[in-house]
């Protein structure tokens, strides 16, 4: 492994894959936001807000607009220049940290890079309808996941590619624990006469992670509570899940160079999963859980920044 | 409209010495092949071929950042390139390249000698005064001994044809010199878009340079042992040359660093941060100016240097290319000199011819110049990239009379040359889809040439174009377009 990988480039290889995750999330939140919305009862009036909420970002949000309706959120999330999360601004980004590190990925990562981001500024417009809002989220996503098949079958996998890879893995840990909390949050109490709705929610708590499949090839019993959210956060196989992006965090880290304090943070983080039973925290004791998990994700990347990101 | 094919007899090459076509409408020596592929596709067909090399540009992502006004942020503008590539016969490069690299010998011995005994100077071959008065004479450079003597590593050198086919020498870019990695994009856009062109000649390749150009930077290396570290020292992502930077450093396997990724130990080495901290640096391929390299020396303000560096360089303990203080024979009026510099330096006779130049300071070539500055093109001394020109015959009174006070208060500053008729090829010109033309487009051409352990010169280099009808101006930044230059086998 070339171990003298500039800090400047490892910390834009980081970021690179944690844009390129950031756009792919979104846009699939959006696509299931949409399709749970079909299937679910008016009066529930989930809407759009929960994606504002899952991102974080309801202080930008109701600054730049004034309700949360369909069309602001979708143009928020998806082509909204002031938002730096935004799909668009997320694959801008991206495209800047990819020239500033071209030299340390495949040529050809640059093409489709670049026809990434010239897709995402031609596609994603506002006021798009729901039919086209569809097909450019789906155009979007295959082009993240060609890029991202494309590193991982072509590119050598030494320090530059496991900076991408960590990026990528602490983004989506990140966003498995946003829908987690934000999801289970907005169910409905026992008893409820809309419960048999429940179930709906919960599948699309699934999709949000593209687990559904896996779900049911897991697990032979029907969605609920308990078992989905062990499933989400604690299944070892699951791409998404929480522990699998842990565990796949602290591969990487441990092959690379001076990992000491990272690779602590990351077992601290995998310890805190461990010592709870995640199927059975509800209320304000997974809210608190998931709190957890972010504030140790918080203190990976602090670690990671000290330690790679400085230099000298 | 969409069968209409190319009709060489209605390309007017007379107003200018075409590089493919003869005054009377045929096919120069070389060219026949070339322009009867061209023939052979109709106006829809050129106009795609031109629309699928400007996708290969945009996708593969080459592009020239430019500046607009208060936006110090610049545009990334894709690369412009015309079809039509440019012929040249392997044995008027041969005697070219000659040229090139005794000339570049010679410039390099100069910069040497100003740095040390100043034989020239003392000889009278150059006046003194015009290098004391030099803008990128540096004194902290006297004594300083750089390997092998070679301070000009990478040299542009700009070429030019007149109205009657003879070569000249513009200039010699021998500080930050741009534009080869576009010569190499060049070619790979042209065998994309054109295969069907390569199968009736025999191209000299031009992707070896990479290679030569990371020898060239490790054989500058202080320590013998080892296998040196080459790094490419970049402004960064708003540079106009950004594109060129990160892919040298790619293809050459070179880190491409910034100057905050930079820093000079106690011991004067040069250190990179990396991931495994600090790791030490051989040879620096520096592209940014002398005077933002090191702002413990000279700009105190620049972000974009590393403190202590010409300390590093002056201790022997890292290699600059190209070497600090190289710019002094950069310069439009020491240009001048350059043949007498050959015959001194290498008792040789020069290979190839300057432009006919004058210089301000001298009282009789001034005169002649403020008498005739409608006729003449006046040259600042240390720019670069067409700026801070006259170009007499295009210019206003006003315009004239303002570089005339500039003249008279800066004589030492100016040279001026006759304007040159530039040399053209057909190029394709007009709006895509409304019947795009071929018409005569005039160019340049700039090779680049290395100097380390060993000399190399590129095959061929990166022939720049004028798209607007009549212009001269070639730079990128004004409007220029470029194309594949090729130097053919036609001699068994």
């Amino acid at each position: 492994m070339k171990h003298s990988l500039l800090s400047s480039a490892a910390e834009r290889l980081y970021w690179l894959g944690r844009h390129t995750e950031r756009a792919e999330n979104t846009a699939r939140l959006i696509m299931v936001n949409a399709g749970l919305l079909m299937e679910m009862p008016a009066r529930l009036a989930l809407g759009w807000r929960p994606l504002i909420d899952i991102t974080g970002t309801a202080k930008l949000f109701d600054s730049l607009y004034s309700e949360a309706t369909e069309r602001n959120v979708c143009r928020f999330l998806t082509c909204d220049g002031r938002h730096p999360a935004s799909i668009t601004s997320a694959i801008t980004a991206t495209r800047e940290n990819a020239r500033t590190v071209r030299e340390t990925m495949p040529r050809v990562t640059f093409e489709y890079i670049n026809d990434l981001h010239d897709f995402a500024h031609s596609e994603l417009t506002p006021n798009l309808s729901r039919v086209k809002r569809r097909a450019a989220l789906d155009g979007l996503s295959l082009r993240v996941q060609r890029l991202e098949g494309f590193l991982s079958q072509n590119m050598l996998h030494d320090a530059p590619w496991q900076f991408l890879r960590l990026g990528n893995r602490i983004e989506r840990a990140d966003m498995t624990t946003r829908i987690i909390d934000v999801r289970t949050a907005d169910l409905l109490p026992p008893g409820h006469d809309l419960a048999p709705f429940q179930e709906i929610q919960w599948r699309s708590v699934l999709i949000s992670l593209f687990a559904r499949q896996s779900y049911h090839a897991t697990i032979s019993a029907l969605v609920q509570r308990p078992l989905v959210l062990d499933f989400l956060l604690s299944n070892p196989d699951l791409p998404r899940s929480y522990a699998y992006c842990l565990q796949a965090i602290r591969r990487g880290v441990q092959a690379l160079p001076r990992n000491a304090k990272p690779l602590s943070a990351c077992n601290r983080a995998l310890r805190d999963l461990q010592a709870v039973n995640v199927g059975k925290l509800k209320g304000a004791s997974l809210h608190r859980f998931i709190d957890n998990c972010q504030t140790r994700l918080g203190e990976l990347h602090a670690a990671m920044r000290e330690t790679w990101f400085r230099g000298g | 409209m969409g069968k209409v094919t190319i009709d060489w007899k209605q390309y007017d090459a007379t107003a200018s010495w075409d590089e493919l076509v003869t005054p009377a409408g045929r096919a120069r020596s070389g060219a026949g092949s070339l322009l009867r592929v061209l023939s052979r596709l109709t106006d829809d067909e050129l106009t795609e071929r031109q629309a699928a090399a400007e996708l290969a540009i945009r996708s593969m992502g080459i592009t020239f950042t430019v500046y607009s006004g208060e936006d110090a942020t610049g545009i990334d503008r894709a690369w412009p390139f015309d079809i039509v590539p440019r012929l040249i016969r392997k044995r008027e490069w041969d005697q070219i390249s000659r040229g090139l690299t005794q000339r570049v010998r010679a410039l390099n011995a100069f910069i040497d000698d100003v740095y040390h005994h100043q034989r020239a100077l003392r000889d009278g071959v150059v006046p003194t005064r015009y290098v004391r008065h030099s803008k990128e004479f540096r004194q902290r450079c006297v004594g300083i001994a750089p390997p092998h003597g070679v301070w000009a590593h990478v040299c542009g050198t700009d070429l030019v044809r007149d109205s009657e086919g003879a070569l000249y020498v513009l200039e010699d870019n021998l500080r930050v010199p741009s534009g080869v990695s576009y010569m190499l994009e060049n070619r790979a856009v042209m065998k994309r878009v054109f295969p069907e062109l390569f199968d009736d000649y025999v191209i000299h390749p031009v992707d070896d340079y990479p290679q030569r150009l990371a020898a060239c930077l490790r054989s500058l290396a202080p320590w013998s042992q080892g296998s040196p570290r080459v790094v490419v020292l970049t402004p960064g992502i708003h540079n106009s040359a950004y594109f060129e930077h990160a892919y040298l450093a790619s293809v050459m396997g070179a880190d491409l660093v910034e100057g905050a990724d930079l820093m000079v130990g106690k011991d004067d080495r040069v250190y990179m941060k990396t991931i495994t901290g600090r790791v030490r640096v051989d040879v620096i391929y520096r592209r940014i100016d002398d005077l933002f390299l090191d702002p413990s020396v000279f700009n105190p303000s620049s972000v974009l240097g590393a403190p202590g560096l010409m300390r590093a360089w002056q201790a022997g303990k890292v290699a600059l290319a190209n070497a600090p203080g190289c710019g002094v024979a950069d310069d439009k009026v020491i240009y001048t000199f350059v043949p007498d510099l050959v015959r001194y330096y290498l008792s040789e006779e020069p290979i190839l011819a300057n432009v006919p130049s004058y210089r301000c300071v001298e009282k009789e070539s001034r005169d002649y110049v403020l008498d005739n500055l409608d006729k003449l093109v006046v040259k600042p001394a240390n720019e670069s990239g067409g700026y801070g020109m006259l170009m007499g015959p295009k210019a206003s009174l006003k315009e004239r009379n303002a570089f005339a006070r500039a003249v008279r208060a800066n004589p030492r500053n100016y040279m001026a040359q006759p304007m040159l008729n530039l040399s053209s090829a057909p190029t394709l010109v007009g709006p895509p889809g409304s019947g795009q033309r071929m018409q005569p487009r005039h160019l340049d051409l700039r090779p680049f040439i290395l100097s380390g352990a060993e000399t190399y010169v590129t095959m061929g280099g990166l022939t720049r174009v004028a798209m607007r009808k009549g212009s001269m101006v070639v730079n990128s930044s004004q409007g220029g377009g470029s194309k594949d230059t090729w130097v053919v086998d036609l001699d068994p």
